[in-house]
């Protein structure tokens, strides 16, 4: 029987319990020994607080129970993000967590909306979608699972404080067998030959050594960044936000979407919670000091702030490759996007469900490797096509920052996308990795692209019909939004952070 | 200049063109949009067979035509996977079963438990664990609840004459106009086609022209950007060869294809013959003693001629230049040792559908197309050249040389990854999914070196027990699936034949 | 002592003026003398009428012409033997010369890939892959060479005779060389006091006649070997019962074919030899089982063509002198042993008798190593042909009389069981360096007598399935285009080799 693999996380927050909790629950402890070195002095970022629909596959793998979760994490539902005065002032739009029209016909259905449009059809694309109209009258229940039902047009994520996750997690993980050791790395030893490395010496004179080494040091990838030397590729002249103020305000409506409203030097954030309102403001440097930013965000506040606004400073961008010799960058030290459309977590868990099954032997298997470093090139290059799809997407003149962005240059399969879309209306479908068709639409539309044409195949019907048609969609829709319990009532019943009075019954869809 | 487009025009012959034609009838003719189709002599003989992959349902199922037809008129057998011989020189064949992808079993994917399992001294193939290939093995047809956790489908062979005539007359008598021609010229200003020119001298303009006539290209094969690209470099065979075969009796439920030292023959049995293909490498056998060869080769009493025709495999450089698109053959050309010809025109016909252009007189959505295109034209090329690259037949120049070329770097990440773990990196626009693959590789003797780690937490007992039970599922659906005479005769009640099960009524 | 100068041969007779011939064409009789004494009253059995390959190297060391010997010998051409109702009434096959297939690349022998071939499915007549087999078959026979890529080697065949005239024919030719013929019974030997050897044998009428060597060719009743010098007999009657033969020739009624035919009844076998101007016939059988005159009636009634005489008894042991050559007495022929003419083997021991005694021809004094080794020799040859003939009986699937009851059922040598358990096993028959059957022959005979194989070599699973079926395809067909090119068997007779076109010239 072989020796178990020891892997060693560097830093906790969210991407290290992740990573933990997830070698910990997946793999035997036979076949690896899982250990995590942090600090509580090193500052947890916690920005990414709201989610994307896949951390329930990962919570799923690991085995937790979603309404335990929540109440551990004061979470509640998200059914997308709302976008404010993002193209154009005044805009508002929805990116829902589910399709346009109904289940099946998603290929076609913005097509037959365009022509109905042209033939005189009120109303956004927005009502069309099951998860964004809940989510604009504040509804929820979980969806269903067989295919056919409009209740299965959509799936839901999470808001929750992403530090009591990472605490939750670091509770399961360690009483799942993770060993904990507080810390201050001081010293990497490499070994001479491969460069691999072997061990890492604490401020404490602690020597830690290990197979295979987990980058979760944030921004200052003290691994794979400063010491395996991989390079950074920069992306802040797609992206310019280069810092964010966070705040927590007072509890307000519980909405079940995230909310972005685009500000004069880049966008504020809104995230409801059960027991408080997350906020924050993502700017740039190059178009407003950080005095004036924080300024904004204040004012800017719906509920009273609970806190003196914190800063972060960041980069866009990512390490060149993110699995070096025996170091995996996991989080902020393996490349930085920011939070617009909630992928940070995203991006943590994606990576460690890769990992695993891909974790390499005592000697790394390069083909291994190569592959991991494939697929999380994929996502990358993809989430942020479609960020910068966000900024170029806009008409607004009225700051720097949105006539700068216009006027830039993106990268050549975006413009590819943008023109296609503007022309014919087709949006590409990916194999691997976000968005799916449904976020590029609602996006385009959102932000004033209307397509020049659509499909001729949208033209089989007579116009008459397809327009009592979509009318009637839609208020099959309302219809069945109307009968959803209101968002923060379901939270109560399901997994309230003070316990529901009622016991959860039949009332309670599971 | 945003004019609808108003009139496609189909340039082709056999399947390729009336599946586009039939593909155009059922979505655009009712928003107006003529369709003719300009038939060009045929390319088939009597001899020729289709052999179509399961996809070719969901085709049948949206242009509106009867499965039970191609049972009637078709000559068709249905065809649970492909059984695969001497490729490994003396070990023994395999079966390419059409399974869809298999439920996993202690949330990982079988064949992780499967690999873990081998290296613990199961002796079980891999074969036995695909629902598809034993049934294949046993004479059934998989004709599994769409909605099963375990599912399998099959494929058709089919007469191409008989398919063709049908595809042609579902498509005229559903009001697409046809004239049967020959090419005189191609008028072509920069990119686009301003008329073609037929021999009886009629101009022919369209907005948009779908070149379907096959491997000859006789449209896209003069547009600038273009040209055709080569894949000889990794696939060997160059000349083709078909004949009749006696039919064979109890009907098998795969086809059967045996490589030999200078190519590889195929086996496609239909209902009232069999279809043989032979593919071959004109470098290591003339034409002749390919002829002589073949009674040995094929193992069956050989009716009729054997037509020879030349192959060249690979894909035009652009598959959509201007407003002419080719489907089928014309954008890129496989032998079919993967049953892929059919294949390749529907996904071409239902890509362009989906990328169908908005206007007349400006393409943008060629540029995504030939994309996709080329991106499956790819990785069904590296499926196809996998049975070669991992061939164990030594000492023979055609088999020596494929096993030492360097693979495109496509196949050899999916390659490298599933020696390493089991795993196959699927990209966009695949055809075959992770069990094609996967039943491609192992069943060549392709093996992956280490498995999942998460596999380790399945205990033991647990493990031995997903495995049965995973087989006894398989055994338990294989024994209530029809033999291949019983589905064809129920599949078209009207059909004189004997089947194994008495009639009961008629007669 | 002197050198050996006078040779003496006791009997005429195939064994005799074979022995007489041989001498006289190889030591000549200019230093030597060569007396062969034979009495016309002692009729000759002349059973032995079918031969094997090898007689053809006897010839060519005569100098031979065979077109000539042929035509004085109404001699016709055998590919092979036709075994019927062996196996099971209703049932034949084939026992060619000539080889199995060709060689395959890859180190065993055909019979494998055959075995592979026969149980993946394919056609288990093995007569497609032997030029002779399909040759026989089809009444086709030529002299050819073998093809020029090496692949298919030249028409083995060997000679269907009559023995009395060959026995003539080699009289002429020995008696030209200078060998005396006396003619006259022996009735005494006499001996040296001291050494035993024997100095001269006494006739009948007196005359004596001495000599340094004497070959006793005196058939069954071994005058010198047995009656002076006591070699002994090893009966090998429980493993070969038959102990009669009853023989008649018939009319010719057809082209003569190109084989000989054995088949089995009820108490032994029957041959057909086919010559060129008549046929040849016989009933070997055993008389526990059948009387002489039964055994009579039945031949009589089974001839294809009129009986041209009144069917003559022939009674013998099967068995072998326990020693071929004591001092300096050989036995060669009937007197050194006999076995049923099953396989044609009499004249071919005769042969090699003939052959070894040449070899091992003494100088002065006889060598009592030499002596030794070819007892020894001649043993191991006795019993490789002895074993192959009880192997017919053996494996048997009849079980219809009492006689075929026993011969299934009966014990055999071990040297015998252990090759039928490896056929068995693997279809091998491994080969001793000097054994006369091939592992062509051994495998047409088992196999044809039911003996199915149930492996063979694992080598010949390593070609895959089209490679095998490519080699055999071509084989079938190269062997297919020899024997089309084959005139037909009297065609070819009457082209070169005709004994009517001699008698008519003559």
């Amino acid at each position: 029987m072989s020796e178990p693999l020891d892997i060693v996380i560097l830093g906790g927050g969210t991407a290290g319990w992740m990573a933990a909790a997830a070698l910990v629950s997946l793999i035997p402890r036979t076949s690896c020994r899982v250990r995590l070195i942090e600090s509580e002095e090193i500052g947890i970022v916690g920005v990414g607080e709201a989610t994307f629909p896949e951390i329930r596959n990962f919570n799923d793998a690991i085995g937790i129970d979603e309404a335990e979760m929540m109440r551990a994490t004061n979470a509640a539902f998200k059914l997308g993000i709302q976008f404010v005065d993002w193209g154009f002032k005044g805009s508002r739009y929805m990116h829902p967590f589910g399709v346009h029209g109904p289940v099946g016909m998603d290929h076609i259905f913005h097509h037959r909306w365009l022509r109905a449009r042209r033939l005189g059809l009120k109303g956004d694309i927005q009502d069309y979608s099951f998860a964004a109209q809940a989510a604009r009258d504040c509804r929820f229940e979980l969806p269903e699972t067989r295919s056919t039902q409009l209740d299965s047009a959509y799936t839901y994520a999470y808001h929750f404080d992403a530090g009591l996750y990472a605490v939750y997690l670091r509770g399961l993980a360690e009483r799942r067998g993770v060993v904990r050791t507080e810390g201050k790395v001081k010293d990497v030893i490499q070994d001479p030959e491969t460069g691999d490395i072997r061990s890492l010496l604490l401020e404490s004179g602690e020597v830690i050594s290990g197979d295979l080494f987990i980058d979760c040091s944030g921004f200052r990838s003290l691994l794979l960044g400063k010491t395996l030397g991989v390079g950074w590729e920069d992306w802040s002249k797609w992206l310019p936000c280069d810092r964010a103020f966070a705040v927590p305000s007072e509890r307000d409506e519980l909405s079940p979407y995230t909310r972005s409203t685009a500000m004069e030097a880049g966008w504020r954030w809104r995230i409801p919670l059960q027991h408080r309102t997350g906020n924050g403001y993502v700017f740039s440097t190059s178009f407003i000091d950080e005095d004036e930013a924080a300024a904004s965000l204040m004012r800017s506040l719906e509920t009273k702030a609970l806190a003196e606004p914190r800063m972060l400073k960041f980069q866009a961008g990512r390490r060149v490759v993110n699995w070096a010799n025996n170091c995996v960058a996991i989080g902020l030290a393996g490349g930085f996007l920011e939070p617009l459309e909630s992928t940070s977590i995203y991006l943590i868990q994606v990576a460690i469900m890769h990992l695993v099954p891909l974790l390499p032997g005592r000697r790394v298997d390069p083909r291994l490797r190569d592959e991991f470093n494939r697929l999380i090139d994929l996502q990358y290059e993809r989430i942020r096509d479609f960020l910068i799809l966000h900024y170029k997407l806009n008409s607004r003149e009225d700051a720097e920052i949105w006539r700068y962005c216009a006027a830039m240059d993106v990268p050549e399969s975006l413009t590819r996308k943008i023109e296609l879309f503007r022309h014919s209306a087709i949006i590409e479908r990916y194999r691997d990795g976000l968005f799916p068709p449904t976020s590029w639409l609602s996006v385009f539309i959102g932000q004033g692209l209307i397509p020049e044409g659509y499909s001729p195949l949208a033209d089989t019907m007579p116009g008459e019909a397809l327009v009592t048609h979509m009318d009637a969609f839609r208020a099959d829709i309302l219809d069945r939004v109307e009968e959803m319990r209101r968002h923060e009532r379901f939270i109560d019943l399901y997994c309230g952070a003070e316990p529901a009075v009622a016991p959860m019954g039949a009332e309670v869809r599971l | 200049m945003t004019r609808r487009i108003e009139q496609v025009v189909i340039v082709g012959a056999d399947a390729p063109a009336w599946m586009a034609a039939a593909a155009f009838q059922r979505s655009v003719s009712n928003a107006g949009i003529r369709v003719r189709v300009i038939e060009l002599p045929t390319l088939l003989q009597p001899a020729d067979a289709y052999s179509a992959l399961p996809e070719l349902a969901g085709f049948h199922r949206r242009v509106g035509l009867e499965e039970r037809l191609l049972f009637s008129l078709c000559k068709a057998v249905p065809i649970a996977g492909q059984r695969f011989s001497n490729w490994s020189g003396a070990a023994p064949p395999f079966i390419h079963g059409y399974d869809r992808s298999p439920p996993p079993a202690a949330g990982l994917g079988f064949t992780q438990l499967w690999t873990k399992g081998r290296q613990k001294g199961l002796r079980t193939e891999f074969e036995n664990f695909s629902l598809g290939a034993m049934a294949a093995k046993a004479g059934r047809v998989p004709a599994t609840e769409p909605g099963a956790e375990l599912h399998a489908t099959f494929g058709y062979n089919l007469d191409a004459r008989a398919y063709s005539a049908l595809l042609k007359h579902f498509s005229t008598s559903g009001g697409v106009e046809s004239k049967a021609a020959t090419i005189g010229d191609v008028e072509i200003e920069g990119d686009r086609i301003t008329a073609i020119i037929l021999g009886d001298g009629e101009r022919v303009e369209a907005d948009l022209f779908v070149d379907a006539s096959g491997p000859q290209a006789v449209l896209i094969g003069r547009m600038a950007g273009a040209e055709f690209e080569s894949w000889r470099e990794w696939l060997p065979c160059d000349r083709m060869l078909a004949v009749s075969a006696k039919a064979l009796k109890p009907l098998p439920a795969f086809s059967q294809i045996s490589a030999f030292r200078q190519g590889w023959i195929g086996l496609y049995p239909l209902q009232d013959r069999t279809a043989v293909v032979a593919a071959y490498d004109s470098r290591q056998i003339s034409d002749e003693n390919m002829l002589t060869d073949l009674p040995a080769l094929a193992n069956l009493p050989i009716g009729g001629e054997a037509i020879v025709s030349g192959l060249a495999q690979g894909i035009r450089r652009q598959t959509w230049v201007g407003n002419c698109v080719a489907v089928g053959e014309s954008a890129f050309t496989l032998e079919p040792l993967d049953a892929v010809q059919l294949h390749i025109a529907h996904y071409c016909i239902s890509q362009l559908m989906t990328l169908f252009p908005v206007e007349a007189g400006s393409f943008p959505e060629a540029e995504l197309y030939d994309r996709i295109i080329r991106r499956a034209a790819i990785n069904l090329r590296d499926f196809q050249f996998a049975h070669y690259k991992l061939n164990r037949r030594f000492d023979m120049p055609l088999w020596d040389g494929c096993r030492d070329a360097a693979p495109p770097e496509t196949l050899q990440r999916k390659l490298d990854v599933f020696a390493a773990r089991g795993r196959i990196p699927l990209y966009d626009d695949e055809t075959f999914q992770e069990q094609g693959w996967e039943s491609l590789f192992i069943g060549h003797g392709f093996m992956p070196q280490s498995y999942d780690p998460r596999v380790d937490a399945v205990p033991e007992q647990e493990h031995i027990a997903l495995i049965q039970a995973r087989l006894n599922d398989i055994v338990g659906l294989v024994e209530a699936m029809p033999p291949v005479d019983n589905f064809i005769a129920e599949a078209d009640p009207y059909r004189q034949v004997e089947t194994t099960a008495p009639r009961v009524g008629v007669n | 002592m002197q050198q050996v100068r006078d040779i003496v041969v006791v009997g005429g007779g195939t064994a005799g003026w074979m022995a007489a011939a041989a001498f006289a064409k190889v030591f000549g009789t200019q230093a030597h003398s060569i007396t062969l004494v034979e009495s016309e009253e002692i009729g000759t059995v002349g059973v032995g009428e079918a031969t094997i390959p090898p007689i053809m190297q006897y010839n060519a060391i005569l100098g031979i012409d065979e077109d000539e010997f042929v035509r004085e010998t109404n001699a016709t051409f055998k590919l092979g033997i036709d075994f019927i109702d062996w196996r099971k009434p209703g049932s034949s096959y084939f026992h060619p010369f000539g080889l199995f297939g060709a060689n395959i690349k890859g180190g065993v022998g055909f019979m494998n890939y055959w075995l592979r071939w026969v149980q993946s499915g394919g056609d288990p007549d093995f007569r497609r892959f032997i030029a002779e087999g399909e040759a026989a078959r089809e009444n086709r026979f030529a002299r050819i060479p073998a093809s020029p890529d090496g692949q298919l080697p030249r028409l083995n065949y060997a000679y269907q005779f009559d023995a009395a005239t060959y026995a003539a024919y080699l009289r002429r030719y020995a008696e030209r060389r200078g060998a005396v013929r006396r003619e006259g019974k022996v009735v005494d030997v006499e001996q040296n006091s001291e050494t035993g050897y024997i100095e001269a044998v006494k006739l009948a009428d007196g005359t004596r006649v001495a000599g340094d060597f004497f070959i006793d060719c005196s058939g069954f009743r071994a005058l010198l070997i047995e009656g002076v010098f006591k070699a002994g007999f090893d009966d090998w009657s429980h493993w070969l019962p038959n102990n009669r033969a009853a023989a008649v020739p018939c009319e010719r009624v057809e082209d003569p074919s190109p084989f000989t035919r054995s088949t089995a009844r009820e108490s032994g076998w029957q041959w057909r030899i086919p010559l060129q101007h008549r046929t040849g016939n016989g009933y070997v059988f055993c008389d526990s089982y059948l009387s002489e005159d039964e055994a009579s009636q039945l031949l009589l009634q089974r001839l294809d063509g009129k009986p041209m005489a009144d069917p003559k008894i022939l009674r013998f042991t099967a068995g072998k002198r326990r020693l071929g050559w004591v001092k300096n007495c050989l036995a060669v022929g009937l007197s050194s042993g006999f076995l049923e003419p099953l396989e044609s083997t009499s004249i071919h021991l005769i042969q090699v008798a003939i052959m070894k005694l040449l070899e091992f021809f003494p100088m002065r004094e006889v060598n009592p190593v030499l002596i030794d080794m070819y007892n020894r020799e001649m043993d191991q040859l006795y019993d490789h042909v002895r074993d192959f003939i009880i192997a017919h009986y053996k494996v048997t699937d009849r079980d219809d009389t009492p006689y075929w009851r026993y011969c299934r059922n009966m014990t055999v040598p071990d040297s015998l069981a252990a090759k039928l358990e490896l056929f068995r096993e693997r279809g091998e028959a491994r080969m001793l360096p000097g054994d006369l059957f091939s592992e062509t022959s051994w495998f047409a005979v088992l196999y044809g007598q039911g003996l199915i194989p149930r492996s063979y070599h694992p080598i010949a699973n390593a070609l895959s399935e089209d490679e095998l079926q490519l080699a055999l395809a071509r084989i079938g067909t190269a062997i297919r285009r020899r024997v089309d090119s084959l005139p037909s068997h009297a065609d070819f007779i009457e082209s070169c080799c005709s004994a009517r076109s001699a008698a008519t010239a003559a």
